[in-house]
């Protein structure tokens, strides 16, 4: 029977870091019952390339060295694997186990609960408790079903460029994109990519349910400077339309459009045949909220600008067609 | 069963862990590390078929009698049991959850600071392999005031009264509910047991237009946690079937609603068949899409959808 890979890993992990010389890959699969069960050189040589690659994902820094007569030695020395000193306090540990819960994405969950083995095989006091009595009661999650996050997350990572498909908001056909992954972050539990297009050669922002099929590598390197800072959330902000610098004048029915009430700059009761059960709002006017205020119906009237009140009326146009 | 990096990232640490412990139990060790018992099992099974140089001999001598673990040769593992440091994606994973925590508005003060220490500890610790994490950021949108009732709510077991906005009707509500968590994926929510309806209820905390704090206790039914990473809302398999057809600007549909079916359309739109208790709500769904979509089935939902824009066109004095 095969010997199974994590057992394969532990043996290289721990042939690697208790040798005080670098191990030539021959002394290794010597030394691995695992590797010297692989027929011919070839498989082995593509296995313990995968390993190492696999270690090195777990945090092991593997050292390569040519030695004097021409064969590579591989090293994992003790004091670049070594943990610095941390010293947690017992709330402070507390904080990161309630971190280490948060993601529901399969790669970074499992990294999370190494993460905390690591420090607890380091002596960091966690309870078994966690979070309990003086704490907040929130649990946080963090999603990420969306089937490009894992890919972009690495290519991020590692600043590989990258190609996809990708289909813009009201797009017929999917186009594709040339981009160099910045930064990901999440916002009302969507995900987003900055990055540099390549095409277009501007930084663009993406939304990663919108990628259609395979996220795949390119190849090569960044070509274009990767910025300090990279704020992805203004930019998606601004598309729900946040931010606005006007505003727009409504009449609404006493009673209805809440949510309009809560943004609301400014809400008078309506005047003249209107005042018995109208209000008159003035609400920030960003980008949808044509959209938005079509969903009250008969319960709000756009009174300005004529640009809004256009644009509803058309849109209810369009509905009452059907 | 986990899988192998898993596996294998949890031993390294076990070595280091089980080292300063002999006669570890084996119960413990398990919760200590976040695995089942059998699972702990099966990696003490691997680990003495593990050794620096298996020609050697020398072998990890850890044995278990189902009880204790004992490590018979640990005294010559110096150089294998030292901690080890964290991989740039263990880092991202703690890093980035805490930072996101820390920024919840409402979160008590006492717990942000924690999180602000531990994250700046471990930034550290970690040294480069925490440079990553800058490429991932999570923000989650909550209430302060709303989320910090509702937490000293749960926290003294008391009642909470809730003025609550729900868009499918737009309308606000009244009720006394018992809350029973508070969770936030995105957007920040709590669970209680409703006493309007005498059914558990989740509210959106940015719908919650008024909050107070009872005198009276708080006494919800013994009821499971909903399973959350399913999603926000499942539909039941008897609720009503609604279609939507869209165009290509109107694809967000699939996005915000839980479906059943999604169908490509030739124009590039979609055709959306999803279920919901309560199809009325949909009208609104059908006057957002505009000229983006419509209604297909049920008619009764597409005529309700045409007869409330024709009476908004009315209050417009259009026709």
């Amino acid at each position: 029977m095969a010997i199974a890979k994590a057992e394969r890993l532990m043996n290289l992990a721990l042939c690697l870091m208790n040798t005080r010389r670098p191990l030539a890959k021959r002394e290794l699969r010597l030394s691995i019952e695992a590797y010297r069960e692989i027929g011919t050189e070839d498989a082995f040589n593509r296995m313990f390339e995968r390993d190492k690659d696999d270690l090195r994902e777990l945090g092991m820094v593997i050292e390569t060295v040519e030695a004097l007569d021409g064969e590579t030695g591989y090293v994992a020395r003790r004091d670049r694997n070594r943990l610095p000193e941390i010293a947690l306090d017992a709330e402070e540990a507390a904080a990161l186990s309630l971190a280490a819960r948060v993601w529901q994405q399969a790669r970074l969950a499992g990294a999370a609960s190494g993460a905390l083995q690591k420090l607890r095989a380091a002596g960091v006091p966690f309870t078994e408790e966690g979070y309990g009595e003086g704490h907040s009661v929130i649990e946080p999650h963090i999603p990420a079903h969306e089937p490009a996050f894992e890919p972009l997350m690495l290519a991020a990572r590692d600043r590989r460029p990258v190609v996809f498909e990708y289909r813009k908001a009201s797009a017929v056909r999917p186009e594709t994109r040339e981009v160099e992954p910045w930064a990901l972050e999440c916002w009302r539990g969507h995900w987003y990519l900055a990055g540099w297009d390549r095409e277009r050669s501007a930084r663009r922002v993406f939304r990663l349910s919108r990628i259609t099929g395979r996220v795949r590598p390119r190849g090569g390197r960044f070509t274009a400077e990767v910025p300090d800072h990279v704020d992805v959330r203004q930019t998606v902000a601004s598309w729900a339309g946040e931010g606005a610098t006007s505003t727009a004048r409504i009449r609404l029915r006493r009673g209805a459009g809440y949510p309009l009430r809560a943004k609301a700059v400014e809400t008078v009761p309506a005047s003249g045949e209107w005042a018995a059960d109208w209000d008159e709002l003035e609400i920030p006017y960003g980008h949808g909220l044509d959209a938005w205020l079509v969903e009250f119906g008969a319960d709000a009237v756009v009174l300005a600008p004529e640009e809004l009140r256009a644009d509803v009326i058309d849109r209810l146009r369009a509905v009452a067609k059907g | 069963m986990s899988n192998a990096i898993d596996q294998t990232r949890r031993m390294l640490s076990l070595v280091t862990y089980l080292r300063e412990r002999p006669g570890a139990r084996v119960g413990e060790v398990a919760r200590a590390f976040g695995v089942s018992e059998a699972e702990l099992i099966g990696d003490l099974n691997v680990l003495p078929m593990c050794g620096t140089s298996f020609r050697g001999g020398d072998l990890l001598d850890i044995d278990t009698d189902g009880e204790h673990i004992w490590w018979h040769n640990a005294a010559t593992a110096d150089e294998v049991a030292q901690p080890l440091r964290l991989a740039a994606d263990e880092a991202t994973a703690l890093l980035v959850a805490a930072r996101a925590v820390a920024t919840l508005p409402g979160l008590r003060e006492s717990d942000r600071q924690a999180l602000l220490r531990a994250c700046a500890k471990l930034e550290t610790a970690a040294g480069e392999a925490a440079g990553a994490s800058s490429r991932l950021s999570v923000t989650f949108e909550s209430e302060g005031g709303v989320f910090a009732d509702v937490d000293r709510a749960i926290a003294e077991r008391r009642r909470l009264w809730i003025r609550y906005y729900s868009p499918a009707r737009d309308e606000l509500t009244e009720r006394e509910v018992d809350p029973i968590r508070l969770f936030a994926v995105g957007h920040t929510y709590f669970e209680g047991w409703c006493r309007l309806s005498e059914d558990r209820r989740t509210f959106r905390l940015d719908r919650v237009a008024e909050i107070k704090l009872l005198d009276e206790p708080s006494d919800p039914p013994p009821i499971e946690p909903r399973d959350l990473s399913a999603g926000l809302v499942q539909p039941a398999g008897d609720d009503p079937e609604v279609v939507v057809e869209v165009g290509p600007g109107g694809r967000w549909v699939a996005e915000y609603y839980p479906y059943d079916s999604a169908e490509e359309l030739p124009d590039g739109g979609l055709r959306v068949t999803l279920r919901t208790p309560d199809p009325g709500s949909l009208r609104r769904l059908a006057l957002r899409l505009g000229r983006d979509g419509r209604i297909v089935s049920p008619s009764a939902l597409a005529d309700s959808a045409r007869d409330a824009a024709q009476r908004a066109l009315a209050a417009y004095g259009e026709r």
